[in-house]
């Protein structure tokens, strides 16, 4: 049956809406799950608080198990999702340098317009910057377009590369997860005795 | 600890270690090598282009034909009714369920019988039944049906026969008109009227 636009159960048309609509939903989500306070969010790296690694880790694992019972079923063909083509050497430096300024931000791009949208002063400062920083890579694209189009491996998936089924790469991911879950539990008991100035 | 992350984690674990006995039937099941090279040495995959007008014709709903060659020669000529499935697509799954329908007879067809012969194989090991390739494709299709050539006299009573329905399968196929044979001038026909006998000619 799904993809439902491609397989024409929705018309193409209403592909805006729809992202419109699925937007709103992830603000909300982001919101609601505290993603709109950069405290929340960078304490994954301070060891106090890891709602971003619970959130983000139940989302995939969720939707990891969740597809393939959806393709068993047929309610969605897994071969008509679009895969994101891989470039292995500039998507690492990418997700170092965003990783730098979600600790220095205390946002990423998307809890950013979260934070706007509660009002936060900070949020607003960083989507500023965010936007100059759009702006100065699009200035300076011609220097590193080699690079930042170098080593593309196609639509690869993990299991395509590894040769491990979908459904071992899954259990094994929702084990990870599931046991970070319960170590992050212990360390921020334990992280959270020590300071004393912020009330959880 | 809470008992609803107790549950909640055993409930995930659950549900992922459940994605092991999904196991999905592989998409193509393929016949076995023998049984394959057993179909292919039998003549009767093949259908005759004059088989394949007859059914046209008659209008036969079980006739299923799928033109194998590329679009731009599918859009230029093809037979009427002809299923377009390019050979390259013809592993899609939007383009396998036209095959192994009950009660259809799929016929290929292309150019030569190169292409359709290689749609057949395909088609085969993935355990179709009822597969089938126009002899000569349309090539023989033209020679036969669109311009059937008359057998020599001495050709036996069938070649006539054959070439009778050739040439009304062209009438049928392409909208030629009959060829008539040279009208003969007729003579006219002349009434001599009998003169009137005329009082003064005689009489008694």
């Amino acid at each position: 049956m799904g993809p439902l636009i491609p397989n024409g159960f929705i018309p193409g048309d209403w592909n805006f809406v729809i992202a419109l609509l699925l937007g709103i939903a992830f603000g909300f989500i982001l919101e609601a799950s505290g993603f709109s306070s950069s405290r929340n969010i960078v304490g994954v790296f301070y060891g106090y608080n890891f709602v971003v690694l619970r959130v983000f880790f139940t989302a995939v694992i969720v939707a990891m198990v969740g597809l393939i019972y959806f393709d068993y079923f047929g309610w969605l063909d897994l071969s008509q999702i679009f895969i994101l083509p891989t470039y292995l050497a500039p998507m690492i430096t990418g997700g170092v340098i965003m990783g730098l300024g979600f600790i220095l931000g205390g946002f990423c791009p998307g809890t950013s317009f979260t934070a706007i949208a509660i009002g936060k002063m900070d949020g607003l400062v960083f989507t500023i910057g965010l936007y100059l920083g759009i702006f100065a890579f699009s200035l300076g694209y011609p220097l590193y377009s080699d690079f930042y189009n170098s080593g593309d491996m196609g639509n690869v998936t993990l299991m395509d590369v590894t040769g491990i089924s979908s459904q071992w790469f899954a259990f094994g991911f929702v084990v990870i997860a599931l046991s970070a879950f319960w170590v992050t539990m212990l360390i921020e008991k334990r992280v959270r005795k020590r300071i004393t100035e912020y009330k959880f | 600890m809470n008992r609803n992350y107790i549950f909640l984690t055993l409930l995930m674990l659950v549900l992922a270690a459940g994605t092991w006995l999904l196991k999905k039937p592989s998409e193509f099941k393929q016949i076995k090598p023998n049984d394959l090279l057993w179909e292919m040495i039998q003549p009767t995959r093949y259908v005759t282009t004059d088989q394949v007008a007859k059914m046209i014709i008659q209008k036969d709903p079980s006739l299923e034909l799928i033109d194998v060659r590329s679009a731009n020669e599918y859009n230029e000529f093809t037979l009427p009714n002809a299923i377009h499935i390019a050979l390259d697509s013809i592993l899609n799954s939007a383009n396998t369920m036209y095959f192994g329908i009950k009660g259809m007879n799929v016929v290929f067809i292309s150019n030569d019988d190169i292409k359709s012969d290689q749609a057949w194989v395909i088609s085969k090991r993935l355990g179709y039944k009822s597969m089938y390739v126009m002899k000569g494709g349309l090539n023989r299709w033209y020679e036969t049906i669109l311009d059937p050539q008359q057998p020599p006299e001495t050709a036996p009573k069938t070649d006539f026969e054959m070439y009778a329905f050739r040439k009304g399968a062209q009438l049928y196929f392409t909208g030629a008109q009959v060829e008539t044979t040279s009208t003969q001038k007729k003579d006219k026909l002349t009434i001599q009227r009998k003169r009137k006998a005329s009082v003064a000619s005689g009489g008694c």
